[in-house]
């Protein structure tokens, strides 16, 4: 286990940021702490690497209590969200720094740290910028030293907070693919947060979701996509359609027994039940519940909302199988769920 | 034609004369107000042509008032520039309670009649101050001695760095500190390899400021200094005797000097300021 | 694997003992104790302790002594002087320093660089040497002086007059530099929007651009203010210094000193230092105010 997380709390004033919070990072994973904006993940983060304490809870990176560590003795590597890259040293001097201050003892030779440095800007593609100054890089470019930087000190862990967040959405896939690759070769235990759920499902071995400082759910991308613990997670990853109902006897029915589900988890009562855009079947009916109120095509997809007893569903499915049913904004249908979640109502 | 205008904007364009005649005023306040007196303490100075200058300035009195003023910048300048960075450390890496308070505070010297940062002191130290007697009974002297002129030259010029450095650096944040820290720097190599590099050209233009006030300050130490010549007369106060003992060419000699000084602090704040503006910015709301 | 104990503050990275940790949010960056420590001893010693000692003199003479002390004719005229002088000075540097500002950030003329760096003159050049080179050129045989007793029979060096010429003098640069930079950030879309709904460049003037500068303007008049009440250098070479025409409160004080009259100079100093805190409150609210009103 290259990282431990047990039962952490971490209060700002009023506000709890965590709330006993346990998780295991394996060795060589690439993890991705995914939630809204004030889910904690970053202060989870933080506290992983030393910068902000936790008020309870242990913390042990590779099977040693590092909560008592200063930042500087944990060796974690750790990319900041805006890179914090020494505004005043060359992109040779900010990857050199972590090695340049380590104990005289243990510091190495001029030559050697060179050879290191030259060796990680070309692991990041940067070698022939390194008399360069930050102002002078591409956001991308700063990102790939900041990861650099952070990976001379040869980091036990390596803990990156919204990596691509300050990046613009073509160099930000560019990028995804490249860090993907590179976690891949060297495999180093790796942590990210994103709000990004297409980020985090791309990118990840394994998915933290998190919200309101508690940990909802882990699991591999499509496992928390296919199979989400929670509400929150549902409404959280991917489109859904969310209706109110009532269950009984292990069947969920929505607007008064217009549409009925079966469930299967075992809830009674007032409930609510999520449905995936994609698992919401139509098809053309001329004395169906529904009428198609509207149509939208975005490039090879079809979105199909649907009027059902005064609710609004959203269908996707592709645009060929749209023209075989040939439904037209008016049109009655007839509505089949194929899968569906229920959650009894807060 | 005198003026030009952007041009770029057409709406914000005024008339060529409200142009000329601002512009005009503008300059005529200028040169009545700033250029002139300037310009009349050189002229005053040559009146009686270089000899007398150049003799205004090493007599033995000025020479010691020179080297006094230099002392005392000496002192109180590296001392205010310690502070400065201590305090705009704690107030702008951290947060706590009291800060406003505190930043305040720092400030309360700006809003003190120069003649009241000296009578403090001689109200402290002086023979009938609260610890002068004790003072004396020691054999210490502080006021109308050197150590009075320096801490009223403190005091005067005490908010000078901190208050440049407070605002660039709350601005710049702690995340390089942070990562330096992560890094594995220890507190003082961040400080001196990432924090100092950082602040440099604003801490350069508070001490710029701080010293060319310690050095130039009149009414604080006028008041603690006791005005004996050769003793504790800086370069100020040496105007003020020449001047009052009719000596106006050697006293617009000494005050040509100062005002070099003053000039010399201008090109080099303007210089920092347009080298250095968008990093200093955050210093100039 | 057993967790770490909870209440031990210690344990924890960076906190910064527990007196501290109840004032102080917690961070990784160290040396908030040796640096708070430095600052509040040095900002004591320095500052606040010496303050005290003109409080505790000032105090010293009772409430009854201390108004003997202070509402004397001489002391009342001298603060009247002060207060008046500086007053006008403000004024004439809120209408110039306008002006001032005004032509650096919109207009471009030759030299415009120089005149910009030379606002700060006053700042940069010794009080004293302002003060012997104001009296120079405004005393009867100076420049300046010569003219206007030519031309209109007027005398201003060693009159109040005088006072007046130093404590502009010395307040030029507030105006300009609180102005200028309003001035420079101001949106000209709104004096575009302005023009475009028909308004006269003077009306956009008025009626758009000023509003957005007076708060600026009057900071910076406040500002010229309270630094001519408490102006000395400058002002007592020009001045005349005679008691109850032309002479200052901070000359007064000095004088009181040089009569080893401590408990008087305390009063008047305590009451000159009370009256610019107050001044210098008023301005705070004023412009907390104006903020509010004007948030943008």
């Amino acid at each position: 286990m290259a990282i431990q997380v047990s039962g952490i709390t971490k209060q700002f004033g009023h506000y709890r940021a965590l709330d006993q919070v346990d998780l295991e990072v394996r060795s060589g994973e690439l993890l991705a702490l995914l939630g809204p904006s004030g889910s904690g993940k970053t202060t989870l983060l933080r506290i992983m690497a030393g910068l902000e304490s936790a008020d309870s809870g242990s913390l042990q990176l590779h099977g040693e209590e590092a909560l008592g560590l200063s930042p500087r003795e944990r060796q974690v590597g750790f990319v900041f969200q805006h890179y914090a890259l020494f505004r005043h040293m060359t992109v040779f001097d900010n990857v050199a720094f972590g090695l340049k201050v380590r104990p005289r003892a243990q510091r190495f030779g001029r030559s050697e740290i060179k050879r290191r440095v030259m060796e990680l800007l070309e692991l990041v593609q940067l070698a022939h910028f390194a008399d360069r100054y930050p102002a002078q890089l591409s956001g991308g470019q700063r990102q790939r030293v900041a990861l650099a930087r952070a990976l001379a000190i040869e980091p036990k862990v390596l803990l990156l907070d919204e990596p691509f967040g300050a990046l613009d959405a073509k160099v930000r896939k560019e990028l995804r693919r490249w860090l993907r690759k590179l976690h891949d070769d060297i495999h180093i235990t790796s942590v990210f947060v994103t709000h990004d759920q297409e980020e985090a499902l791309e990118l990840a071995d394994r998915v933290v979701v998190m919200s309101q400082g508690r940990i909802e759910q882990v699991g591999s991308p499509a496992d928390v996509y296919d199979h989400p613990a929670s509400a929150f997670v549902y409404e959280f990853l991917g489109q859904v359609n969310r209706f109110d109902c009532t269950v009984a006897d292990g069947v969920a029915r929505v607007a008064n027994g217009a549409l009925a589900i079966p469930t299967e988890n075992g809830v009674q009562g007032e409930a609510i039940a999520y449905v995936r855009p994609h698992d919401l079947g139509l098809s053309p009916s001329a004395g169906g519940p529904g009428r198609v109120s509207g149509i939208h095509v975005v490039g090879p997809d079809a979105r199909v909302e649907v009027d059902l007893a005064g609710l609004t569903l959203e269908a996707e499915m592709d645009r060929e199988r749209l023209s075989f049913l040939g439904l037209r904004p008016g049109d009655r249908c007839a509505v089949h769920i194929d899968r569906a979640r229920v959650f009894p109502r807060r | 034609m005198l003026a030009k205008t952007s041009g770029q904007r057409p709406a914000l364009d005024d008339r060529s004369w409200v142009r000329g005649l601002l512009i005009l005023s503008a300059l005529a306040f200028l040169l009545l107000f700033l250029v002139l007196p300037l310009v009349s303490v050189f002229v005053e100075a040559f009146r009686r042509g270089v000899g007398a200058y150049w003799d205004a300035l090493i007599e033995p009195d000025a020479l010691s008032a020179i080297h006094l003023t230099l002392i005392v910048a000496a002192i109180a300048v590296p001392l205010n520039l310690v502070f400065g960075v201590a305090a705009s450390w704690c107030i702008s890496k951290f947060d706590f309670r009291g800060k406003g308070l505190l930043i305040t505070l720092i400030d309360l010297p700006f809003s003190v009649s120069p003649v009241i940062s000296g009578i403090i002191y001689v109200l402290l130290f002086g023979l009938h101050g609260v610890v002068g007697p004790f003072l004396k009974s020691q054999g210490i002297q502080i006021i109308f001695a050197v150590p009075g002129l320096v801490l009223a030259t403190i005091f005067v010029t005490f908010p000078f760095v901190a208050r440049e450095l407070i605002p660039l650096m709350q601005e710049q944040g702690t995340e390089e500190e942070e990562a330096a820290l992560v890094l594995g720097a220890s507190g003082w190599q961040t400080f001196w390899r990432v924090t100092l590099p950082n602040i440099k050209w604003g801490l350069m233009y508070g001490v710029l400021l701080c010293n060319a006030r310690a050095m130039g300050e009149f009414g604080a130490v006028s008041v603690v200094s006791g005005h004996i010549r050769g003793e504790t007369n800086t370069m100020p106060l040496h105007v003020e005797i020449l001047y009052n003992e009719y000596n106006f060419v050697a006293a617009f000699s000494v005050a040509s000097v100062l005002a070099m000084l003053a000039l010399v602090t201008l090109v080099a704040k303007t210089a920092l300021e347009w080298r250095f503006g968008a990093e200093l910015a955050a210093t100039r709301h | 694997m057993v967790a770490a104990s909870s209440t031990d503050d210690a344990a924890l990275p960076s906190s910064g003992g527990t007196v501290l940790s109840v004032l102080k949010k917690p961070s990784v960056i160290p040396g908030f104790g040796l640096t708070m420590g430095f600052t509040l001893a040095y900002l004591g010693l320095i500052v606040l302790l010496p303050l005290a000692a003109l409080a505790v003199k000032a105090a010293g003479l009772g409430w009854a002594g201390f108004w003997n002390a202070v509402l004397t004719p001489r002391v009342l005229a001298a603060f009247e002087i002060s207060f008046g002088l500086s007053l006008l000075a403000a004024a004439i540097n809120a209408v110039f320093g306008f002006v001032v500002a005004w032509v650096l950030v919109r207009y471009r003329f030759p030299g415009a660089k120089i005149v910009d760096a030379l606002v700060d003159l006053p700042f940069a050049l010794p009080t004293a040497v302002a003060g012997i080179a104001l009296s120079a050129l405004y005393a009867p045989n100076g420049w300046i002086g010569q003219l206007l007793m030519d031309w209109f029979g007027l005398k201003v060096a060693f009159t109040p007059l005088g006072i007046a010429i130093a404590l502009t003098f010395i307040g030029l640069p507030f105006v300009v530099r609180t102005v200028q930079p309003i001035l420079q950030d101001l949106p000209p879309e709104e004096e575009e929007a302005a023009a475009s709904l028909g308004a006269t460049r003077w009306q956009s003037f008025r009626r758009v651009v000023f509003p957005s500068l007076f708060p600026a303007l009057l900071t910076g008049f406040a500002l010229a203010f309270a630094r001519g009440v408490g102006e000395y250098g400058s002002v007592i070479f020009i001045a005349g210094n005679m008691p109850g025409v032309s002479e200052i409160v901070p000359l007064l004080i000095v004088i009181k000193l040089e009569q080893y009259d401590y408990a008087g100079a305390a009063a008047v100093a305590t009451l000159m230092l009370a009256a610019s805190f107050l001044l210098l409150l008023i301005l705070n609210l004023l412009q907390a105010w104006m903020r509010s009103r004007h948030a943008r």
